[in-house]
């Protein structure tokens, strides 16, 4: 992933480099206008449609395929899996433009000759942003709610809710990430890059490191961890897993994180999304990185660490 | 206090030198047009003042404020029509007024504002079918929410018919009498020359002239021309007239009838009396003052009139 920041045209050889403050009544009125702009787009309203739809084909469909035994809780572990890989793409399509599309169109001097700092501008434009993500995921998750009250044998709301709250901070995490890119950008053209870039990274590149690994400790250039295990027929089996660091590498992910994260809110097992270790390679316990919670800590870093990087930079450019 | 002090202000980009030790001073009340060719560095000079761009070296300060440590103090304070800018599509002219309003927490009424600019009949209308001039007067609009103490138009007449640009200086006049500094580029001088109080002319990244429009016009030569139409003409005369302190030359423009052009600086009816004293006869006389194009022109591109930066 490659980022543009306009070379030669770093501010800081003045020796001068204020970083501007923070107005909460500032971001509050560039997020308005943002998400009153954004909200009549017909991208919203087609992710709306996309979220209704979507969630009332799925509650369809399980409680077709398994009537019997249909509860939130299966409804939670399938749709969640579909969130993982769409919550990305949709961040990243409603963020990308963000203000690299206003520096190219110019309206950011609009924004910018008001009493707004930059750092105003770019909190403004991730929550409005993400404002609009929220309320189509929100109105989606609601109608079908209809769908799932009726066809589950048993509702939990409290886990329903849970679901949609931890959906809408997963979707934050991939909107600061692309909002903040953004920013470091002078054009959509590299925006667009930069998304793609982070895209291949946590679709492709990530899922193939666990992979990876796991050949590497084959060929012995990692040491992994040998454990005892009970097999089937109850013999005790001797095998080898990867260290708990490289372990760690794949729970970075963010759509990992998410799906670890839904099980600290609701009752959902790990047995059936996200990360499951068997208890047997743990003799000790699990180490907190690769806890449930932790999950929590790496997804809230990914809300925090593009967007610090971002409020950095952004103060530091020339627009 | 000056409204606006640029000093020694140098802006480069990579090998590009945008501008080169500018320095120039806004007073405050006063109609200041800044003026020069496109890619003289106007724009650059008002994306620093904004803090759009920081300064490689040098400084700007806007209402006795620092332009980048109190920035959005200085915004607070001014009202901007930026150039080369998209309104937002979806948004009518009402909800840009409104974020405008809400931003500078001002209490405008947004079809006031549209009715001085001569906007009221798009108010609900989204901007992204608004034509250049309209979208130029809802910019204009904008920049009014506040009352502001200082008013910076880029190019503000770009996109409007000739009709929008005189209204667009009507509404300066009034805002500058309602006590406002207004700080005007353009890169034309007829649009300056009617309401500014002065004039800055930028070539190149630099100053080259600062002055009244009348002290403009006087620096440059030429002065005024005198046609007059006379019974007859002798060289005796010719040369009484091109002997007066103020004239500077005196040519036969044609003999049927005889005409005589003179470029002064000074009174024009001391030619006439000289002519008269001959016992020639004046028919009609007609003066043309040297345009500020002419002006314009002088300075901003590489003629052998000599210039006298101020």
């Amino acid at each position: 992933m490659s980022t543009e920041t306009g070379a030669g045209t770093d501010a800081t050889d003045a020796g001068n480099s204020p970083a501007s403050s923070i107005d909460t009544e500032s971001v509050r009125a560039v997020a308005k206008k943002d998400f009153q702009d954004a909200v009549r787009s017909w991208l919203f309203w087609g992710l709306s449609a996309f979220f209704f739809t979507l969630m009332a084909a799925l509650a369809g469909f399980l409680s077709w395929a398994n009537p019997d035994n249909f509860t939130t809780i299966s409804f939670i572990a399938l749709v969640s899996q579909v969130c993982k890989l769409i919550i990305p793409l949709i961040a990243l399509l409603l963020g990308w433009k963000a203000i690299a599309g206003e520096r190219e169109a110019g309206s950011i001097k609009i924004l910018l000759s008001l009493p707004h700092s930059r750092k105003d501008v770019l909190l403004g434009k991730l929550l409005g942003r993400t404002a609009v993500l929220s309320l189509s995921l929100l109105i989606g998750f609601l109608i079908a709610m209809v769908a799932v009250v009726f066809a589950v044998s048993e509702f939990s709301f409290p886990a329903y809710i849970a679901f949609l709250a931890m959906t809408i901070v997963y979707g934050l995490a991939y909107m600061s990430i692309a909002v903040s890119l953004s920013s470091l950008t002078r054009s959509t053209t590299m925006a667009g890059a930069a998304m793609f870039g982070i895209f291949v990274l946590f679709y492709i590149v990530w899922n193939s490191i666990r992979t990876a690994l796991g050949l590497l400790m084959q060929r012995g250039y990692i040491e992994g961890v040998t454990y005892t295990t009970t097999g089937l027929t109850g013999q005790q089996i001797e095998t080898t897993r990867l260290p708990d660091w490289a372990l760690f590498i794949d729970m970075i992910d963010p759509g990992n994180a998410y799906q670890n994260t839904i099980t600290l809110f609701s009752a959902l097992s790990s047995d059936r999304i996200g990360t499951r270790f068997p208890t047997a390679a743990f003799p000790d316990g699990l180490p907190f990185f690769l806890q449930d919670w932790f999950s929590l800590l790496i997804l809230l870093f990914w809300i925090a660490v593009p967007l610090a990087v971002a409020l950095y930079r952004f103060d530091r450019v020339d627009i | 206090m000056p409204a606006i002090t640029v000093d020694e202000l140098t802006k480069r980009f990579g090998q590009t030198v945008a501008l080169e030790a500018l320095s120039f001073q806004v007073e405050d009340g006063e109609v200041f047009g800044f003026l020069g060719p496109n890619g003289a560095g106007k724009s650059t000079t008002i994306n620093v003042l904004l803090d759009f761009v920081r300064p490689t070296s040098g400084s700007a300060s806007v209402l006795g404020m620092d332009a980048q440590r109190q920035s959005r103090e200085i915004r607070q304070r001014t009202g901007v029509l930026p150039e080369g800018v998209e309104l937002y599509d979806r948004l009518t002219a009402r909800q840009h007024l409104e974020f405008v309003i809400d931003s500078k927490d001002a209490t405008d009424d947004p079809e006031a504002l549209l009715e001085r600019v001569g906007l009221t009949d798009a108010i609900d209308r989204k901007a992204g079918g608004y034509s250049k001039g309209m979208a130029q007067r809802l910019m204009l609009a904008m920049a009014l929410v506040g009352e502001p103490d200082l008013l910076i138009l880029d190019e503000p007449s770009t996109g409007l018919d000739p009709n929008g640009a005189r209204e667009m200086r009507e509404i300066v006049r009034e805002e500058n009498e309602r006590g406002a500094t207004v700080f005007f580029s353009s890169h034309i001088m007829e649009q300056v020359e009617t309401v500014c109080d002065r004039v800055g002319i930028l070539r190149d990244g630099q100053m080259v002239a600062v002055d009244s429009v009348e002290g403009l016009r006087d620096s440059v030569d030429g002065g005024t021309t005198l046609r007059v139409t006379v019974d007859r003409i002798d060289d005796d005369a010719l040369q009484a007239v091109r002997s007066l302190p103020d004239v500077t030359d005196a040519t036969v423009e044609s003999h049927a009838p005889p005409t005589v052009v003179v470029t002064v600086d000074g009174s024009k009816t001391a030619v006439l009396s000289a002519l008269e004293d001959r016992g020639i006869e004046i028919q009609d006389f007609e003066t043309t003052e040297a345009s500020l194009d002419d002006v314009f022109q002088s300075y901003t591109t590489d003629t052998e009139t000599e210039v006298h930066a101020q």
